[in-house]
């Protein structure tokens, strides 16, 4: 098995807003969460995600808010906000846009 | 909304960082138990599982540290330290910090203080609706000169207003005094009549009453009267129910229809307004220009676009009735750019002499500044190797200089409540009408915007400088250095060029408040040719209705002149129509000389227009170049004679044979008499901004009666306590009538030049901060060059250098920034005073007496900045000096 890719930079943040979409979720579901649905391709650097956490939340992207966690203990669950769901599409699209050309240059090239 | 959340969560860091913080290490350690536990149900002891969590996590306090740095909370926690190191460092060294704020809070209120000047005169002097759109309209009739010689002839007035499509509106109106009263009780006050859409064109509506309708302008129907709200409250006590009451005007009875707000007072603060009735005569004229005119400009319509429609307007005209109408060119000058045609420039001048100061106190800062931090290079290098950046370090800088300007601006502000208070008193209240806006000085929100974004330049300008003084620093050379530390090349040679700067704008800044100070030192005695001194000026207003014919105007003032000149202690009495220094320009008058025909109507001579009685020129002094004054002998039945003034009669008879001469007022076929010239009689300036040889001709009292005089007596002593005497000779020959305008002539004259006497006293005082500040700049950075050099010259002492040769070497240096300086500076100030000189008319001349002087002073202040530091470093034995670090 090849070493996990590292994320390519600047796209923790795309990953965190998309794996919260859903339905908020502490920081250690999300990296698991990641990891899951990735495949074990993306390996999150785990105590790298919480920094990422709090600049989104300071730019006003996401916001916390404490509760009970599966197994009864307090744990900070991160949700979307209402700028922060426009945020991601935008993100998203200009994602995938560019995933797609850079698919093209390296068929076509 | 993200940026108020943003907002909410940054504060919430920063006041409650306690609690974030316990926030953090929880949710860590609820992450850390998670992966613990997900492993150890994998199967593997609980020591394994902890140590492998910990291991894919990474250094948990360094990613709190980085938490910490994503809510932003070290940029603010570190700017507030940075302000906090600030104060302290100022109270460490108060003197430095009262300096450096005092110098900043000098120049920034020194700015504010004029800009609010300027914010209320030039920018704000009326609160009109769309001021810009207004503007005084007159017929230049190419010999006018100054602002009370802008007249229309109510004619042309007419055509103009029913045949453009410039304005949306225009009105006239004119000055008249007014007894107010009845018999017994006359008081004296000054009334405007205009015509009914005045206040509209002007766009203001009472606040009281209503406005003329324009049946009123009608003789007959216009006898109602607007009062000022100063009128209102002074004469009337501010009775409410005034409207409709009447009150008597010269006789006749007027009812009030409405009373102004507080704060009108177009054109000067008149007490009343009454509506401009013209006789069917007056309406029709096109030769007196007797009219002043307003109008507001339609909106899209600039002044430029106005200005080509008048040109034609005149050409029109001048086809159309060439008898009246040729040479006369219909203006049009904005009001806000009328009142100060002639100090506007002044008042730049003013304006950017109080910037100047500031770039010197800024100069001065940045040096004390600077040289601050070559005291703390060693600080700087510590903080630089301990991992502090060069935008961390330039946050330090900026922090503290902006310390120092925020604290300068406020002393500032605080400072220039009471400097605007001592300029809105400056000036005589009684004069404050010719200047429109001087009473609106004051501190409002436009100058504190101003003062703030001044401070605010101020403080980020020193920062970024010291930033970039300071942006090589190299840790591991300065901290292995011993002592004092060191100045590099170039670091010397920026402060060089701080003390060369400072010299050129000390020089600059001189030069000019030197040549306006003693411009306006001229001005105060530019009234000359006669003599002010115990003269005593009254003006007397005869009531047309009364005195309708020229026998009663005649008697009454002969009987007054008599009545006066036997008051003990007069030595003469006198009439004439317009005294030196009113303020008021002299009425203008076309003549022709018999004779010498004038070959197109633009080409006839003009001269200045003076009525007198005999007595005229002894009281006030003016000497007799040729021929006779007048003499009770020059009666109405006698031939016609005119005196005319030196100037006149060296520009139409330069080889001096004027006397015998004739010549008649208007045009040669006129049925105006001949006047035969007998006296030739010195020059007098009539007002500050007129030129001195101006033609004049005087006519005598008895041949051409007014009602309007002003009385002058020549007295042995005080001449104010002789005032009441004269107002009892009154009172017994017409209890009707009442003095105006009571004064001594010396007064008059301080009073009239009052603006532009405060003008060279601000200057002045620019001049000295100028000098003061530079002067402290130079020997500052001087004598800590030469402080510097104390280990240098103790070695050379110590080698046996001579200690003169020592003295000329350091002070050379001081001489030689000096002097660049000085070679940059005097081109400069030459280009700038032959600017100056041509902007404000006539009172700054250029004068290379006063660049001399000042250069040679500029000189002698760095050779003294020079000597008595190296002085000291030259007296010191070299045993001492050489242990010196």
């Amino acid at each position: 098995m090849s070493k996990p890719t590292d994320l390519v930079q600047g796209t923790l943040d795309l990953l965190i807003l998309k794996t919260i979409a859903l339905e908020p979720m502490h920081g250690w579901a999300i990296a698991q969460r990641i990891r899951q649905v990735s495949k074990d391709v993306l390996q999150v650097n785990q105590g790298a995600l919480y920094p990422a956490l709090h600049r989104l939340e300071q730019q006003g992207w996401i916001e916390a808010e404490w509760g009970e966690s599966e197994n009864n203990r307090r744990a900070k669950y991160y949700s979307l906000t209402k700028s922060g769901k426009k945020y991601l599409q935008s993100e998203q699209a200009n994602w995938e846009r560019l995933a797609a050309a850079i698919g093209l240059v390296l068929k076509t090239a | 909304m993200r940026w108020l959340r943003s907002i909410s969560n940054r504060l919430r860091n920063l006041f409650r960082k306690d609690v974030v913080e316990r926030e953090t290490d929880q949710e860590l350690r609820f992450h850390l138990e998670r992966q613990i536990a997900l492993h150890a149900a994998a199967g593997i002891s609980p020591e394994e599982a902890r140590r492998a969590a910990l291991l894919e996590f990474g250094g948990v306090e360094q990613f709190k540290e980085e938490c910490r740095e994503a809510r932003g909370v070290n940029r603010i926690e570190s700017l507030l330290a940075d302000v906090r190191y600030g104060f302290r460092s100022l109270r460490k060294s108060p003197g430095f910090a009262i300096v450096s704020v005092l110098t900043l809070a000098l120049g920034i209120g020194a700015n504010t203080a004029i800009f609010s000047m300027v914010n209320a005169l030039l920018l704000h002097p009326y609160n009109f609706r769309d001021l810009d759109s207004l503007a005084r309209v007159w017929e230049d009739r190419g010999i006018d000169e100054g602002y009370d010689a802008r007249y229309i002839a109510p004619a042309d007035a007419d055509d103009l207003r029913s045949s453009n499509g410039i304005f949306e509106g225009l009105t006239t109106y004119r000055f008249q005094s007014f007894g107010l009263g009845t018999e017994g009780d006359v008081q004296p006050i000054l009334g405007c009549t205009v015509s009914a859409n005045f206040f509209d064109v002007l766009a203001v509506t009472p606040a009281a009453g209503r406005l003329f309708s324009a049946a009123e302008e009608q003789t007959g129907a216009d006898q109602v009267a607007i009062l000022s709200y100063g009128s209102w409250q002074r004469r009337f006590g501010g009775d409410p129910q005034l409207l409709g009451e009447t009150i008597s005007l010269n006789g006749r009875v007027y009812t009030v229809v409405g009373i102004m707000p507080k704060d009108f007072d177009y054109p000067v603060p008149v007490e009343l307004w009454v509506p401009l009735a013209l006789t069917p005569a007056e309406k029709v004229d096109r030769t007196q220009l007797s009219l002043n005119a307003l109008a507001r400009l339609k909106s899209g319509v600039s002044v430029s676009q106005a200005s080509a429609v008048l040109a034609s307007f005149s050409h029109r005209l001048e086809q159309e009735y060439p008898k009246t109408n040729a040479g006369r060119a219909t203006t049009l000058l904005q009001l806000r750019k009328e009142l100060y045609m002639f100090t506007l420039p002044l008042f730049l001048l003013l304006q950017a002499a109080a910037g100047f100061v500031l770039l010197l106190a800024c100069a001065n800062l940045a040096n004390l500044v600077f040289a601050r931090m070559i005291g703390r290079q060693r600080e700087i290098a510590l903080r630089a190797a301990l991992g502090a950046s060069r935008s961390r370090l330039g946050q330090l800088f900026l922090s503290e200089t902006l310390l120092y300007s925020t604290t300068a601006g406020v002393v500032a502000i605080a400072a220039s409540f009471a400097s605007v208070r001592a300029l809105r008193t400056s000036i005589p209240v009684g004069w404050t009408k010719w200047v429109p806006g001087w009473d609106g000085i004051r501190i409002d929100s436009s100058d504190l915007a101003f003062t703030i974004l001044a401070a605010g330049g101020v403080g980020l300008f020193l920062g970024l400088a010291t930033m970039l003084h300071t942006s090589r620093v190299e840790p591991n050379k300065t901290l292995k250095e011993t002592g004092t530390g060191t100045v590099t090349r170039a670091k010397r040679r920026v402060r060089s060029a701080l003390v060369v700067a400072q010299v050129m704008i000390a020089l600059i800044l001189l030069v000019c408040a030197g040549q306006t100070i003693q411009g306006f030192v001229r001005l105060a005695n530019v009234y000359q040719g006669f003599q002010p001194a115990s003269v005593l000026k009254i003006e007397i207003s005869l009531p047309e209705k009364v005195y309708a014919d020229n026998v009663k105007i005649t008697n009454f003032y002969q009987q007054l002149l008599r009545g006066t000149t036997s008051l003990p202690g007069v030595q003469h009495a006198s009439l004439v129509t317009n005294p030196p220094a009113s303020n008021v320009d002299n009425e203008t008058t076309f003549f022709s000389i018999e004779g010498q025909p004038a070959l197109k109507a633009s080409e006839t001579p003009s001269a200045d227009l003076q009525i007198a009685s005999p007595d005229f020129f002894d009281t006030l002094r003016i000497s007799s170049v040729a021929g006779r004054t007048f003499s009770d002998a020059d009666n109405a039945d006698a031939a016609r004679v005119a005196v005319i003034n030196r100037g006149m009669a060296m520009r139409f008879w330069p080889k001096g044979n004027a006397l015998g001469h004739r010549i008649k007022l208007g045009a040669a076929d006129s049925t105006e008499p001949w006047l035969t010239i007998v006296g030739v009689v010195g020059d007098v300036r009539q007002n500050w901004w007129n030129p001195v040889t101006r033609p004049v001709i005087y006519k005598p009292f008895v041949q051409s009666p007014q009602r309007s005089m002003t009385l002058l007596l020549r007295t042995t002593s005080n001449p104010t306590s002789y005032a009441s005497g004269v107002r009892d000779i009154v009172r017994q020959m017409d209890p009707g009538i009442a003095l105006r305008g009571v004064n001594t002539l010396e007064e008059e004259i301080a009073d009239s030049i009052a603006i532009v006497r405060i003008m060279g006293i601000l200057m002045g005082i620019f001049g000295l901060v100028a000098l003061a500040l530079s002067s402290i700049g130079v020997y500052g950075v001087l004598s800590e060059s030469v402080a510097q050099r104390t280990h240098e010259i103790g070695i050379r002492l110590a080698l046996g250098a001579n200690p003169r040769d020592l003295m000329k070497l350091i002070l050379g240096q001081a001489l030689k920034l000096t002097a660049i300086g000085l070679a940059i500076a005097v081109p400069c100030a030459v280009a700038i005073s032959w600017t100056m000189a041509s902007m404000i008319f006539g009172v700054v001349t250029v004068d290379f007496a006063i660049l001399a002087g000042f250069t040679a002073l500029l000189l002698l202040v760095a050779l003294g900045a020079g000597y008595l530091p190296a002085r000291r470093a030259i007296g010191v034995d070299p045993v001492v000096s050489l242990r010196y670090e």
